[in-house]
């Protein structure tokens, strides 16, 4: 045991916020560390993936031929390290390449989501009544639909009309497509984070620290701002690394299905672009599959080392 | 010289629902507080004393109009509250809020977890706007000194203090805005014993520094004797008595005010107690006894109890009791 007393001036330092606290428990949490270095590699290879990859990415979806060297159908070698496939394109240069798009996807679809989600579940739990019936019976009408069939649906119907593949943003092309796949997932995708927020704020409403404020003449919209919102945060973000997880999976899923947007090559459509040739050239679906996993392995093993960390009712 | 505060008549239901598919139905009420009246003056502690689920929270949080009254009245310095919050310009609402403060029961949920204890006890300032914000950092210092911290504490998170230390800065920042009236809604009851009389004699000396008034609302009828000059008996919502603190710890009249003194526990082993004990429970609230709503459980309850609703009448100067038969017991 460590008798030592505490100098002076160590006791005159700032307190320990709770986001210290959090992130010296993060530290201890060895998977949650494992998956948080996963996603630092997925950042710097999607940063870097045009260094990274040793062919550069397709100027179109459908031209193969002229900067593929023709080895068609190869299995994995030190060239080509994840083989290439029928038509002749390095797998592990196009996982490289599809990086940047799951990036874009997990963090597009988060924010939008955990949005909605924290808009309607800290207005619904603050104000209960009306209000909270009224969003509630909105919300479970966003819960029992059939959602992976809508997002299919929908993205078919808008993906037709998109008359541009890329938006030009300050230099950045913005996929279109992909990003209405992106917002109609999100669209379906709130809904039950909303509940759990809402129930957070149900609690937290009963709490003194509240009722305080209050008396003290605190407007409901400083209420929620200033104390429900820092205080369901850590919720917020654990719910938004498995929302990111699960937008990673949702999109390789509709990419797969061939629902994506037909202009990004995403880990989701080099897999169904191999399909057909999977008895054969098996390694054109291993790897993009194997990075979906451990993009989704990755983000889960933070979510649940945050959801550990920022736990207050777990003590070191 | 007219009151500080004056209750009239206060009442509060809480409507239970049935759950039903389309429609709740209400299928009753909780009588928390019912038909209650009382004053409070300047400069002078009122103890408000009763078991758990009486209505004294209750009371409080109507004070502050943190609940909303069904019915009854409310003045604080000639203003009526509940019409102030539900018509009044936001000025007037502000300046109410301003002048009444309340301490909670417990200081480990009272407090932000989030924040640190400057900006806890900034936030009136905020909200308020009645302090320029150069001056925030001197009076937080102050208010923290005036409560027995040291300047330091303000960079701290509440985590990282004990109850007392806690419960000091939820007093703190009801100061904060310079109140005239605090309600203390069981401040010591969640403290260790050796902390809490640093705790009611802080109180107690804030009392005298800046000269306000406390409803001081609690179950621990030893501390409500040191701390008020007054003292009102709840049970089941209703005042049972109600009378200057030394006449009501030593002539206790309603039966049940007996009962409750005689648990007071008596630092001497060699005196011998006689403690009352109570038979049965308390009734729900929910279908209270007509009639005395003590009488399932007094001894000396008779078909009058069971039928007449008794009223407060005074059996003594300032001294009042809601009982048929007071005049046996004085």
């Amino acid at each position: 045991m460590n008798l030592r007393r505490r100098s002076d001036k160590e006791t005159k330092e700032r307190g320990a916020s709770q986001w210290a606290v959090a992130w010296r428990r993060f530290k201890k949490h060895r998977s949650g560390l494992v998956g948080l270095g996963m996603i630092m590699v997925l950042l710097v290879i999607a940063a870097f993936h045009n260094v990274i990859a040793p062919y550069p990415a397709r100027p179109h979806p459908d031209a193969f031929k002229p900067l593929y060297e023709g080895e068609s159908a190869q299995p994995p070698s030190w060239k080509h390290p994840f083989g290439t496939t029928v038509m002749g394109t390095d797998v592990f240069s196009e996982v490289i390449h599809g990086s940047i798009y799951t990036i874009y996807v997990a963090v597009t679809v988060t924010l939008i989501s955990m949005a909605l989600s924290v808009a309607v579940g800290i207005v619904s739990g603050y104000f209960g009544r009306l209000v909270d019936d009224v969003l509630m019976r909105v919300t479970e009408v966003f819960l029992v639909f059939p959602s992976l069939l809508f997002i299919l649906l929908f993205s078919r119907i808008y993906q037709l009309g998109v008359a541009e593949p890329f938006w030009d943003v300050f230099g950045i092309k913005i996929p279109v497509g992909l990003t209405i796949v992106v917002i109609i997932v999100s669209i379906f995708g709130w809904a039950s984070y909303a509940r759990v927020i809402r129930g957070e704020v149900l609690r937290m409403k009963e709490c003194e620290f509240i009722q305080a404020a209050k008396s003290l003449g605190a407007s409901s919209r400083w209420i929620m701002l200033r104390h429900i919102f820092p205080n369901i945060l850590p919720q917020v973000i654990v719910l938004g690394t498995l929302t990111m997880a699960s937008a990673v999976l949702v999109e390789a899923a509709v990419s797969f299905l061939g629902f994506g947007d037909p202009n990004t090559i995403t880990w989701g459509r080099l897999m169904e672009e191999s399909l057909q040739d999977l008895s054969t050239v098996w390694w054109a679906e291993v790897f993009p599959g194997l990075a979906v996993f451990l993009t989704v392995l990755a983000f889960n093993l933070v979510g649940d080392g945050l959801s550990d960390a920022l736990n207050p009712r777990l003590r070191e | 010289m007219p009151p500080l505060l004056e209750v009239r008549d206060l009442v509060k239901y809480f409507p239970v629902y049935s759950r039903g598919i389309f429609r709740k139905k209400i299928i009753g009420n909780v009588h928390a507080v019912d038909h209650i009246s009382f004053t409070v003056n300047e400069r002078e502690t009122v103890g408000l004393v009763g078991e758990s689920g009486c209505g004294k929270t209750t009371t409080g949080k109507l004070i502050l109009y943190l609940e909303k009254p069904s019915s009854g009245q409310i003045f604080f310095e000639g203003k009526e509250i509940v019409q102030t919050f539900s018509k009044g310009s936001k000025e007037e609402q502000m300046k109410l809020r301003r002048s009444m403060q309340m301490v909670f029961q417990n200081p480990y949920a009272s407090l932000d977890p989030r924040m640190t204890v400057y900006d806890i006890i900034s936030e009136p300032f905020k909200i308020h706007k009645h302090v320029p914000s150069s001056e925030w950092k001197e009076r937080v210092y102050k208010l923290l000194e005036m409560v027995g911290l040291e300047p330091y504490h303000a960079e701290r998170y509440p985590h990282e203090f004990s109850g007392g230390q806690r419960q000091r800065i939820c007093i703190a920042r009801a100061l904060a805005v310079e109140p005239k009236f605090i309600i203390a809604d069981e401040p010591v009851s969640s403290l260790d014993v050796s902390i809490r009389a640093q705790i009611l004699n802080l109180i107690m000396e804030l009392q005298e520094r800046l000269g306000m008034s406390y409803l001081y609302i609690s179950h621990d009828l030893s501390s409500v004797r040191q701390i008020s000059q007054r003292v009102i008996v709840m049970y089941l919502g209703e005042i049972v008595e109600h009378a200057p603190t030394e006449k009501l710890f030593d002539r206790p009249v309603h039966p049940y005010t007996k009962a409750l003194m005689s648990a007071v526990p008596i630092p001497d082993p060699k005196r011998k107690m006689n403690i009352i004990v109570l038979p049965g429970e308390v009734p729900s609230p929910i279908n209270p006894p007509p009639g005395c709503r003590f009488h399932p459980r007094c001894q000396y309850a008779d078909s009058k109890c069971k039928e007449e609703k008794p009223v407060l009448s005074e059996v003594d100067i300032d001294h009042f009791v809601s009982c048929h038969y007071w005049h046996k017991f004085v």
